[in-house]
Formats: structure tokens, sequence, C-alpha cells
């Protein structure tokens, strides 16, 4: 199992939530784009429920270890399971595997129908010719956009601004009521107020289902609490709770990627 | 349905290229070097009957050059008039009067090219007495190549970039070095792609010419623009409408595969044009 | 645009006073005895189009489906380079193939007493709009940005809802300029179409038997200028033809720019 003894694990000291047993396991994910080696040996566990960013430098294969997840690269090595079932065998194949966990990308992309058909444009048919305003509601509550597009519900969706549009995005996740929750750098390029709002949204969906959030902002992840797990050049660095990862880095890498934001991992 | 789909989309990828494979073979029993370089003519008198011509000569020598000069005439005519067009297009149009240009060549380019033939027959056969000639033919063809050869025009200056145009500007050039210095260089691999494209195009058109420009044998060489001549095109029409005996048959495929490698010639290397626009 | 209308009213004029526009419905076209009704032709005109576009739309939106989408990246380039060649394949051409192989076929397999018919005019014009259609779609669908796709792949969406609620839906403008487009081509085109419809002016009879000899606009024309002697009220009507041709292909273009430019 430890084939990574230089990576070091302190999940078993100081995060609470790490007490519960792990809803996401990866054991030894490794990945090959076009003979380029983008994921060596990546392995940590997400809680049953909180927050935890994947910091690290652009390159480092953060997006990839993403798309691992949700099986939009399938050439992998090593197993993920998501609630104790190996997600190569998943019920149902990779759609209902990506209706579990559900993926928010970087850059919003919004169908071009009305904010309401947004919303509730992953159900069923069936789903769809029903009322859901209630679900569209609450959705968009959850994802802190309902206030601001609450009269304008049937307004085409590209009117929204990109903080919006992200926030949309994140409804149109919860719509599906995924069971965990990943996120690709989800306010890289928006306005502050919206981006404290997607964490405000964050910290509450958190407290009952397990968040991986990708973000190249440190202070960020100090907002955000929870576990950080540090990537650099594919390989997990190390794993922390927020506080102390960022007032006692273990590792001579960390210490070195918060005080100047380089990293030198080989 | 992705299966549903692939068998809907097999007859669509495969028939026309069973389609083009057919012509090849069909032709191939009549082409021959002397089939392209003879002349029709050559063996019989000038108005001649259909079935001497199909029996005695099957060159198509005179057919080729007729088709391509028609081409030639067509696009030293339009040419000059499509670049003013862009011109006029890039330096003094407001913006509504580039939208309403943009639509004008769109709806001219719908136009059946049918309808340009009748109204030149009109006007330059039965109005300007000029008769069945190339003259006439060479201007319908370049009126039914306008609307293409203009919009292609007016894409290639549209791909300059603005930063270029305002430093010449701002060089203190006048607008003539400007066209000459900066947007030439720039633009003419786009204009030439668009006009071998138009020359494609207007050694496919048949039906304008049809009635305007050809007759089916007797021309070798016309001997003024004044003067009818024979083309490929129309002389695989006349071949098809009259054609019962396994010889002419076999020329009219032979004739069907020249005018499709002339074609072909031209939109592969307008294709490599593009390409090494792009690549550079 | 204009002066080549006035010019098509103009030389048509002789027939539009003499008879009205109530001939356009008028079944019967004798040049000999100086009946000129346009019917028989729109007719077939309007059927050509029809058999065109049932085969050609399908096929081609098929075919730039499972070209974009499924088939290899590096397939692309080449069938579009295909497509194109064939887009400039000279349509007399199209219309030897139809006269020589596509007629004896229908003739044989339908048991018919000739091949030309609206069938086969149908079936040529439908595979000379093939390589626009199916060009112009692919278009539509290129021009979908990738994070639109997985953006619906990230919510579980299998291949054929991405491809109805996604992928059409935003693509149907592009698809839709393709359809007109074709139609226009399919409407104006002549050589092809006169070579295979037969050139009998009647009414199909009943009217939707498309095994028949019968006329199109465009072959109309294309058969009888040549016999017309100008002036002649035969004249006129054959520009009269040519008008109601430019009127609809310029009405077809510009529903096309402006569905485009709406959207």
């Amino acid at each position: 199992m430890n084939i990574n003894t230089n990576t070091h694990i302190k999940e078993e000291k100081g995060v609470e939530s790490c007490a519960l047993p792990s809803y996401v396991r990866l054991e030894n994910i490794s990945l090959t784009l076009s003979e380029k080696s983008i994921l060596k040996d990546v392995s940590f566990s997400l809680p049953a429920t909180g927050i935890s960013s994947l910091i690290g430098p652009s390159g480092a294969g953060k997006s990839s270890l993403l798309r691992c997840l949700t099986n939009l690269y399938d050439n992998w090595q090593g197993t993920i399971s998501v609630a104790g079932i190996n997600t190569r065998s998943w019920h149902g194949g990779d759609d209902a595997l990506r209706r579990h966990v559900g993926l928010i990308a970087q850059k919003p992309a919004v169908f071009p129908a009305s904010i309401y058909d947004n919303v509730i444009f992953g159900l069923s048919r069936k789903e769809r010719k029903q009322n859901q305003s209630s679900r569209v509601e609450r959705c968009l509550t959850q994802a802190a956009l309902w206030d601001e597009v609450q009269d304008r519900l049937h307004d085409p969706a590209n009117t929204l601004s990109v903080g919006q549009q992200q926030r949309l995005c994140l409804a149109r996740a919860l719509a599906l009521e995924p069971k965990v929750l990943l996120l690709d750098e989800p306010t890289a390029s928006l306005d502050p107020r919206s981006k404290q709002l997607i964490e405000a949204s964050l910290h509450d969906l958190a407290k009952d289902m397990p968040i991986l959030c990708v973000t190249h902002d440190l202070e960020q992840a100090q907002r955000l609490q929870g576990q950080v797990i540090f990537m650099c050049d594919g390989k997990v660095i190390e794993i922390a709770a927020a506080n102390d990862f960022f007032e006692h880095p273990e590792r001579l890498e960390t210490r070195e990627f918060l005080r100047w934001s380089v990293c030198d991992c080989d | 349905m992705k299966v549903f789909l692939s068998l809907l989309a097999l007859p669509a990828l495969l028939l026309p290229v069973a389609c083009f494979l057919y012509i090849i073979v069909q032709a191939f029993p009549a082409l021959d070097w002397e089939l392209i370089v003879g002349s029709s003519a050559s063996s019989g008198a000038a108005g001649n009957l259909f079935g001497d011509a199909a029996n005695a000569g099957h060159g198509l020598w005179s057919q080729i050059s007729g088709s391509l000069l028609m081409m030639l005439l067509a696009c030293l005519l339009a040419a000059p008039i499509a670049l003013s067009i862009a011109l006029f297009h890039a330096l003094w149009a407001s913006p509504r009067q580039q939208r309403m240009l943009i639509t004008l060549l769109q709806v001219l380019q719908g136009i059946p090219p049918i309808v340009y033939g009748l109204c030149g027959l009109v006007l330059l056969i039965h109005l300007l007495h000029w008769g069945i000639s190339l003259a006439a033919g060479g201007v319908i063809l370049a009126v039914v190549i306008l609307p293409l050869l203009s919009s292609n025009a007016i894409h290639a200056l549209q791909r300059i970039p603005i930063e270029q145009t305002e430093s010449a500007k701002a060089l203190g050039l006048s607008v003539g070095a400007m066209i000459t210095r900066v947007w030439f260089p720039v633009a003419w691999s786009g204009m030439l792609t668009g006009l071998l494209l138009a020359m494609a195009r207007a050694l496919s058109e048949t039906a304008p010419i049809l009635f305007t420009a050809t007759v089916f044998s007797g021309v070798l060489w016309p001997d003024s623009i004044f003067s009818p001549v024979t083309s490929l095109q129309t002389h695989i029409f006349y071949l098809a409408q009259e054609g019962s005996n396994a010889h002419v048959i076999d020329v009219a495929w032979a004739s069907a595969a020249v005018l499709l490698g002339l074609v072909i010639c031209f939109s592969l290397s307008a294709r490599l044009l593009r390409r090494y626009e792009e690549s550079s | 645009m204009l002066i080549l209308l006035w010019f098509l009213w103009d030389a048509s004029s002789a027939y539009w006073y003499e008879f009205g526009i109530s001939q356009l419905w008028a079944a019967e076209w004798y040049p000999y005895e100086s009946l000129y009704g346009l019917l028989p032709a729109i007719i077939g005109t309007v059927w050509a189009m029809l058999i065109a576009m049932l085969i050609a739309v399908p096929c081609g939106l098929a075919a730039a489906i499972v070209s974009s989408e499924i088939l290899p990246v590096s397939w692309q380039g080449w069938i579009r380079l295909g497509m194109e060649m064939l887009a400039g394949i000279p349509s007399v051409v199209y219309g030897l193939i139809g006269l020589w192989v596509l007629l004896p076929w229908l003739q044989y397999t339908l048991d018919l007493l000739t091949g030309h018919n609206l069938l086969a005019a149908g079936m040529i014009l439908s595979l000379m709009i093939l390589p626009t259609m199916m060009v112009m779609s692919q278009d539509a669908l290129r021009l979908i940005p990738i994070e639109q796709r997985e953006a619906a792949m990230n919510m579980g969406m299998n291949w054929n809802q991405r491809l109805m609620r996604v992928l059409l839906p935003q693509a149907w403008t592009g698809i839709r300029s393709g359809i007109l487009l074709g139609l226009g081509r399919a409407l104006g085109e002549t050589m092809a179409v006169m070579l295979v419809v037969g050139s009998l002016d009647r009414v199909p009879d009943p009217i939707y038997n498309i095994l028949e000899p019968a006329q199109t606009l465009t072959s109309r024309i294309g058969r009888e200028m040549g016999e017309a002697a100008f002036g002649s009220m035969h004249f006129s009507a054959l520009m009269a033809c040519g008008l109601v041709l430019a009127v609809t292909a310029i009405c077809l273009s510009l529903l096309a720019q402006q569905k485009r430019s709406f959207v």
C-alpha cells in the first residue's frame, strides 16, 4: 500500500471529520496522456462530509484528477471507490456515476435555454414535464442565486453574468442530487462577491456531502477550512487540515510553495 | 441510435464516392491522349451532323479549349469588379451598407444560374445582337461567378488583422500604398483561392451557356469573341441527349471524366492554397 | 438584382398581360395552341424538391453527425475534402449518372415503361445537395464549444441525450440554413434534372404520382429556350418561368439570412 513512502499523510491527527469513514477513496491513481505522465501514484480519500481543497501549481494534474474521478478520462490505472463501490463497475455505467458525482467545470457552460430550464436540464423527460419549481427554488437557493434571479426565471440563461452563470451551473448540478461534489477552480475568473457567495454555499453544502474543490488560490483554501491536499507534478506532497497546513507545513516543498509559489518536486 | 444513424449515413458517405469511381471506370475505355488533343472538327467539315461527328472525330480538344476560354474570359471580367466591390466594402462602406452588400451577394448567389442565362439571352443576344457567342457566354458566366468571387475577396480582406491596417495608417501611408503594400501581400492567397474556386464553378456551369454561347460541333477555334464555341459541359449534354450507340456513350463518359479532372484540379489547388495560407 | 428582376418582368410582361396571374394555376401547356399554364412545371418542381429534401436531409444530417461525433478526428479532414470535391462535380455529370445508371435501374426494379420520372429527378437532386447539406451541418456541429459537451457529460447525460438535447438544438440554425441552401440549389438545378425528368407537360395523375415523366420549371426553360422565337408569346412565357424561379430563389435566400441573423 505505502509505495509512496515520501508522501507524508497526516490524516489521522487534527481533522475531526476524518474520523468519519471515508466516502471517496483513491488508491494509486496513475494517468498517462499522449505518452506524458500526468498523475503518478495518487492516493487520498475524502471524508463523508466536509470540504477538501486540492491545491498546487498549474500543471500539477489537479483537473485531470477530477476528470478521472468521473471517468471523463478513462485510461487511468488504480482504484477509485465511491461509497465503497469501485467506479469501474458502477451500476448503470459512467452516466449514472456522473449523476452521483457532480463535476463543475472551471468555465461555466450554460445551455441556450431559460434559467429555469437550465436548472432542470439534467432531469429525465418525465420529471421535466412535472412542475419542478420547488426543486428549482431549492437548488438556486443552495447555489446562492435565488435572490438575484427569482423574478426572471424564464429569461435566457446567457444574459447572466459569468459569476451568476457559474452559480447556475452549481444549481444545475445540485438538481441531480449528487452525493459528491467536485469543483474545478469554480471561482477562478469571478468577481469577489460571487466568490464569497459560492464559498458560503459550499460551506453549507459540505454539512452533508463531501466536496472536493480544486483551487490555486491559497487564501481560498484557507477560508474553506477542511482538509488541504497539496499536489505537485502529478504527486501528492502533503495532506493536512487547513490550519496545520498553513501554519506548520511539514515538508520542504510545501514551505517553498507557500512562500514563493514555486514548486520543485523532482 | 448510433447504429441507426450510421446506417442512415452510410449511403451518404459511400454513394458519392461510388459515383466518382463509376465515372472513372466508365471513362476508361475511351480515355486516351488522342482524345484530349485530337480535334472533333478535323475529320469533317464544319457543321457536321451528329452521326458524322460521333463516328469520325471524337477528340475533345476544341471543347476543352472552348470551356477554358470561356472560363478565362469570365474570370477576367469578374475579377476586377469583385476586387473593387471588396475594396469598397473594406474602405468606404458604412456598417449598414456592408450588411446590405453581404445580403445582396448571398441573394444573388441563391438565384439559379439559368435565370442569369435567360437575362443574358434577352440582353446580349437579342437586344445587343451579339449572337450566340463566346463573349455572351463569358459575360453571363462572369455574372454567375461574381457573387462568389466578391464574397471570397471580402472574406480575404476581412482576415487581415486590424492592427496591420492601423499601423499602416499610423505610418501615414496613403490608401493606395496601404492596399498595395500592406493588404495585398497578406490577402493575395485568400483571393487566389477564391479565384480558383470561381474558376471551378465557371467550368461546371452548364445551363446558362447552353443556349447563349455554345453549339454542338463544327468549331475548332473561335474566330473572334463574337463567334460561337463548343464547350465540354454542353458537349456532354448533347451527347447524353442524343447518344445511343456505345461509342458515343464512352465518349460522353470520357468527357465527363475530363471535365471532372479539370474542375477537381482547380478546387484541389484552391484547397492546397488554403492549407498553405493557414499554415503560414 | 433589381435590374435583373426588371429584365425578367419586362421580357415576360407580354405573357402576364395576356393571361394574368391566374395562369400560374392553369394546367395546360401547349405552345403550339397558345396554352401556357405553369401548373405542371410548378408541381414538378415542388415534387422534385420535396423528394430531394426527403432523402438528402436525413442522410446528410446523419452523415454529418457520424463524421463529426463518432468517427475519429483524423478521418474528418479526408471526409471533408471528399465532400468539397463532390460538391464541385458539375451538374451535367450527375445528369449522366442519372441518365445511364439510375434510369435503367429504376426502370428495371419498378417495372416502368420509362425511367424518366420525378422520382429519378429527386434522387439525382438529393445526391447533388447531399454534400452541401453535410458540410453545413458539420460546420454547425463543430461550432458548438467543447465545454457544452463536457457540461452535458458531467450531468450524466448519455450519448443520445447529448445529441438530442444539446447538440442538435444548438446546431439547428446552421442546419436550417443548410437545408434552405440545399432547397435553393434543388430549385435552380437545370442540367441533371433536364436529362432525367422526361419533359412531359402534364399534371401528374393522380397528383402524387411521381413515377410519370414530368417537367420542372428549369427543365422547361432549358429544353424549349432554343425553340422559342424572340418576342413570341412562347418566349415570354418561358421568361415568366424564369421570373417565378428567381422570385422563389430570392425569397429562399432571404429567409435563410433572416433566420441566421435573428437567432
